[in-house]
């Protein structure tokens, strides 16, 4: 048997998983139903019978997947931070890959699939619950304006800004997944409060970042700013707006750039969560 | 099978071994014994790859534990002083853990669980502390793993169930198996163990054959005052004083564990000036 990664091992161990954790995700599962009912009942009731907006559908859903995902990351390795649970997890026959991947399956993407359904499962219901409240409140209103179910994964325009052809939707769902995984790796790192030390560890490497872009790196450039994209930087000269130039590095290094940015953080937490596992002792 | 080789290991500001070395054979059930705090559950951890040596060297049944490897780890089961349960029926326990251990026995873990008087449609959610002690003890059995590691195991079992894992694990030991059992209540190990190894503050203090305990020293009880004062070790009790002599009729008598590990602990060199002759 492959010492590294095993399929058969793999998937027993995400067998044995299931039967040790069901009651708890299937209870975690119907509290969040429950939070996202209350939620959307309140808004209801608070607002007096008005619809439930779209910009609400997308703020509660990505707000609840950011808190309960990032919770959730925070203790996926919480065996290692008790000793018993940790011995009995270390010491049990699977390869690191294999427990690795066995908890990305069940915090990153199961956890990502369960919460979209159960989302959806209270969000259609109540929008039109909603719909029929405030059509009933305001039986003068044309009938087309009841609210639409919002699609989560795709958005091509923001209502306010001029509309790109970038999927906003998308791009918020691949930052769930890079802070996700921060707080994956905190779990490995952080053996107690595990969550708050790794929101203070993002927040100082936030003001770190903050505190070069607008102490180090905005005094050496000259008078302007970013343009368009990463790579683009448009300069003002003698602070006329009238006579700009543009200073753009090529192509592929924009393209580069944004693709790392999209897609290589989670990767990259993961692979690190990888090499912390391997080298826990307790 | 288990080679320690000048194994240097501390936490952060303790040292704990100082180039240690041990070698362990299959076919034994080794008693490592020892005062709190001298390193006996460190160093089945660092054999069971759970923490890594910082100096020197151990291979287990020619792996590194460090790794962790699949193939190490099913050759090897702890069972540590403080463990973890996953709250499921015992059932679902065997069927989980079963095809990660390659001779692993459904047969002998029942049989095991029986002789625990636990009903194996039990679930451990609801069992005590001792009675989910207990199935460790049985699934560690059971998993037919090259290399028992054993922390303490009889802490939390009451008295009936001392016995039935000394019947147990009497009945479990083969030639191909190392079974090492680590505690500091020396009179549940007693007619169970066949190497002692004893350790204090790091190093290896004593480490003999229960035959050759045997061969070697007498453990008796004696009212001649001469005799006593004669004695290896000797200690006051209420039907005259528990002497340690050495052995010189030749006569295999039965060891008083506790007393050999008071007498090393207090006056190593007497009791190893026997051995040493």
């Amino acid at each position: 048997m492959n010492q590294v990664f095993d399929f058969k091992r793999f998937t027993l161990l995400v067998a044995k998983h299931w039967n040790e954790n069901r009651k708890k995700y299937l209870l975690g599962l119907v509290a969040m139903a429950g939070l996202l009912f209350f939620w959307y009942g309140f808004m209801l009731i608070v607002d007096g019978g008005q619809r439930i907006f779209e910009n609400m559908q997308v703020m509660t859903y990505f707000f609840g997947l950011a808190l309960t995902g990032c919770f959730y990351g925070s203790i996926l390795f919480a065996e290692l931070s008790s000793g018993p649970k940790a011995m009995n997890y270390l010491i049990f026959p699977a390869s690191h890959l294999e427990k690795l991947v066995c908890g990305l399956l069940y915090g990153v993407v199961l956890f990502f699939i369960a919460y979209t359904l159960v989302f959806y499962i209270v969000d259609i219901p109540m929008v039109m619950l909603g719909n029929s409240l405030h059509k009933s409140n305001y039986p003068g209103e044309a009938v087309s304006r009841t609210t639409e179910i919002v699609n989560i994964f795709w958005k091509t325009y923001s209502d306010e800004g001029p509309r790109t052809d970038s999927n906003l939707h998308g791009l918020f769902i691949l930052m769930y997944f890079a802070v996700q995984s921060a707080y994956i790796l905190g779990s490995v790192y952080f053996p107690r409060f595990s969550f708050i030390k790794t929101t203070i560890s993002l927040l100082l490497v936030a003001l770190l970042i903050s505190f070069y872009l607008a102490k180090v790196l905005q005094p050496m450039l000259p008078d302007g700013g970013h343009y368009m994209s990463l790579t683009s930087f448009r300069i003002f000269e003698n602070n006329d707006f009238n006579q700009q130039k543009i200073v753009s590095l090529p192509g592929w290094t924009n393209n580069t750039l944004t693709f790392l940015l999209k897609f290589a953080f989670a990767p990259i937490f993961w692979v690190v969560t990888y090499f912390r596992f391997k080298e826990k002792e307790v | 099978m288990i080679s320690v080789q000048h194994l240097h290991f501390g936490y952060s500001k303790k040292p704990v071994f100082n180039d240690l070395s041990l070698e362990l054979r299959p076919g034994f059930i080794y008693g490592l014994l020892g005062k709190n705090g001298t390193g006996k559950s460190t160093l089945l951890r660092n054999i069971a790859g759970l923490l890594f040596p910082r100096e020197g060297q151990i291979r287990v049944l020619g792996f590194d534990p460090g790794n962790r490897s699949p193939a190490f780890l099913q050759e090897v089961f702890m069972v540590p002083e403080e463990f973890h349960m996953p709250d499921v029926p015992l059932e679902h326990l065997e069927k989980h853990y079963a095809p990660f251990y390659p001779r692993f026995s459904q047969e002998q873990f029942r049989q095991y669980i029986s002789e625990f008087n636990i009903p194996i449609e039990g679930s451990l959610q609801n069992m005590s502390y001792g009675q989910k002690k207990k199935v460790l003890i049985s699934l560690g059995l059971a998993t037919n793993t090259s290399v028992l590691l054993m922390d303490e195991p009889t802490n939390g079992l009451d008295i009936m169930s001392k016995s039935q894992f000394r019947k147990v694990m009497a009945g479990a030991l083969n030639e191909n198996k190392c079974v090492i059992i680590s505690t500091h209540q020396v009179k549940d190990l007693e007619n169970l163990i066949d190497r002692i190894t004893i350790i204090d503050e790091g190093k290896i203090l004593f480490d003999q054959t229960i035959d050759n305990i045997s061969r070697k020293l007498s453990f008796q009880i004696s009212y001649d005052a001469e005799e006593i004062s004669s004695a290896i070790y000797h200690e006051s009790s209420l039907r005259g004083s528990a002497i340690i002599c050495a052995n010189t009729e030749g006569e295999e008598g039965k060891i008083d564990l506790e007393l050999l590990y008071k007498a090393i602990v207090t006056n190593q060199a007497k009791v190893q000036s026997v051995f040493n002759a």
